[in-house]
């Protein structure tokens, strides 16, 4: 028995010789993936796992990480305490986020995006960042990570729809990346990003009464701020009614008629001008 | 041989039409592309014009064009001799049977056509209804905003929902009606460039005109006169490109078409189901 005691602490004390200041090799020994990400991540040099999951750094070092894990230990850190931890450095990001209707359900006990959700959790890059989930390219995919998953979004609150970001991509704000030009407006520039709320909300940024504001934002459609935004949503499909009457499917099956019958006759006309003799007789 | 040739447009109407059909080619040159970006051509077009700021600013010039060349030729119309003949008649619907029973092998008599076939005043009026369309709901598009103080932003969806359906309904009819009449079926044709009908094209589409033409003309006019000449091997050549180019086209038209009924009929036929 004391023979095991003694290959642990031999085996201890060459891990801690070994260890820096933010590479904390107890954690490594067991969490490689982890501890690689995280020193890519923006947070390296200025922050240590300690910071978010606690434990205390100064007993590192073992193998069944029984020390390390031995005080405020939390391995995996419910929203509300994430949301907690950020606010030590991020005060005024984490405050907006408290508005938000995220923070909102969260607190209510529901599942709810906090932090790590948009953000990442130990691979946590700088917005500018190309490959970081909230550069503004990528901002669409990750609210489309919970926003276009159906079973998530009925299960939870009913009425969140999950097309939104099919809806998006036929907008030019997205068709103009796509097809090799500037992004222009992505989810966060009309919802806000750590303020989101319902459009129901008198704050909204997507209240009716915010829109030409949210609009004309400098850089954007400044036009908008003299107008008066009303009649429809912009992800909407169907939104126009004349006489009880959807228009816009009127003219769907209209068009869907007329092409059909411009395909059948055109290329009808074609052939039975090929198949009769009147362009041989041209010739004669 | 010497072979008469007829002068069948102006030269303000061919200005008119060279005006018309490049800014034609330039807007489904740069508006497709951005109806359907995930495409492989798509990319690859937008690239080609230099970008899609620059697919913009073409796009809006080519409409501009269009709609200046079509408040023009109404213009023109005023000022010019009212003509009838482009208006759709009674024969035209005696024509259109007769060609078709000719075409089912029903009559052995093809009908005489006059000054404008009733195909061509088809195209005519479907070009014009076209441009009012596409001008009217391109404008509002290009202001969104500015539209948005007079309508509601209902109103501009429905104009990109008629954007999008009238310019795949007016390219199918130019890029393969009108493209397979005029320029496939009378390979080479330059009466866009000239004005000019060779007297056996006349006789063939426009036997009345042609007779009318006939009869009115002084007798031996050697002015009209041209010398007809024989290049069957490059003829031959620019036949066969023009035929793949014709090709392609058609087949992307017919892509583009199976592609908007497609995502029509998910959206407003399969979610009624």
């Amino acid at each position: 028995m004391s023979y095991i005691f003694f290959l642990i602490l031999t085996f201890n004390n060459s891990i801690v010789s070994g260890q820096s200041d933010n590479v904390d090799i107890s954690c490594y020994h067991c969490h490689p993936a982890q501890v690689n990400e995280f020193q890519k991540s923006v947070h390296f040099n200025k922050n240590t796992c300690k910071d978010c999951h606690g434990g205390d750094l100064n007993i590192s070092g073992s193998i069944v990480s029984i020390n390390v894990m031995h005080t405020n230990f939390t391995g995996k850190p419910s929203p509300i305490q994430v949301t907690d931890f950020c606010s030590k450095c991020h005060a005024n990001s984490t405050s907006a986020y408290k508005e938000s209707i995220h923070w909102q359900k969260l607190k209510e006990g529901r599942p709810a995006a906090s932090c790590t959700d948009c953000h990442g959790t130990h691979n946590i890059l700088s917005s500018k960042d190309h490959n970081s989930s909230t550069f503004s390219a990528n901002v669409p995919g990750t609210c489309a990570k919970c926003h276009e998953n159906q079973s998530r979004m009925q299960a939870l609150y009913y009425g969140i729809r999950t097309d939104r970001f099919d809806t998006y991509k036929k907008s030019y704000h997205y068709k103009s990346y796509i097809s090799g030009g500037r992004l222009l407006a992505t989810c966060s520039d009309c919802h806000e990003n750590h303020d989101t709320r319902p459009a129901s909300d008198p704050k909204s940024a997507i209240n009716p009464a915010n829109l030409p504001s949210t609009c004309g934002k400098p850089g954007c459609h400044v036009e908008a701020k003299s107008t008066f935004i009303y009649g429809g949503k912009i992800h909407e499909e169907q939104s126009v009614n004349l006489l009880s009457i959807d228009v816009k499917k009127l003219v769907t099956y209209f068009y869907i008629l007329m092409i059909l019958f411009e395909l059948t006759f055109t290329l009808g006309l074609i052939f039975l001008g090929i198949t009769s003799n009147f362009e041989l007789r041209r010739r004669h | 041989m010497v072979e008469l040739t007829f002068k069948r447009f102006t030269l303000n109407q061919r200005i008119q039409h060279i005006l018309f059909f490049t800014s034609f080619i330039l807007l489904a040159y740069t508006g497709f592309p951005l109806k359907f970006p995930e495409a492989w051509w798509s990319r690859w077009m937008i690239e080609s014009v230099g970008g899609v700021d620059n697919r913009t600013i073409i796009h809006h010039f080519s409409g501009l064009v269009m709609i200046g060349v079509s408040v023009y030729h109404v213009v023109y119309h005023i000022l010019e001799k009212p003509r009838y003949d482009i208006l759709f008649n009674l024969k035209d619907f005696d024509d259109f049977s007769q060609q078709i029973r000719y075409f089912l092998r029903y009559s052995d008599e093809h009908p005489k056509f006059g000054r404008y076939t009733w195909k061509q005043k088809f195209e005519y009026f479907g070009a014009g209804f076209g441009a009012v369309i596409m001008g009217f709901t391109g404008l509002l598009m290009w202001q969104p905003f500015e539209a948005m103080k007079y309508f509601p932003l209902g109103l501009v969806q429905i104009a990109n929902l008629f954007h999008t359906w009238e310019a795949v309904l007016a390219s199918i009819a130019v890029f393969i009606g009108h493209f397979y009449d005029e320029h496939f079926g009378k390979f080479p044709n330059f009466s866009w460039l000239t004005g000019n009908v060779p007297e056996d094209e006349m006789r063939h589409e426009h036997a009345l005109e042609y007779e009318e033409a006939m009869k009115n003309r002084p007798a031996g006019n050697p002015e009209h006169g041209e010398h007809k000449k024989n290049h069957i091997l490059i003829v031959g050549f620019a036949r066969l490109v023009f035929t793949i180019f014709f090709l392609a086209i058609c087949i992307w038209m017919l892509w583009i078409s199976y592609k908007v009924l497609l995502e029509a009929i998910n959206t407003y036929i399969i979610s009624l189901l």
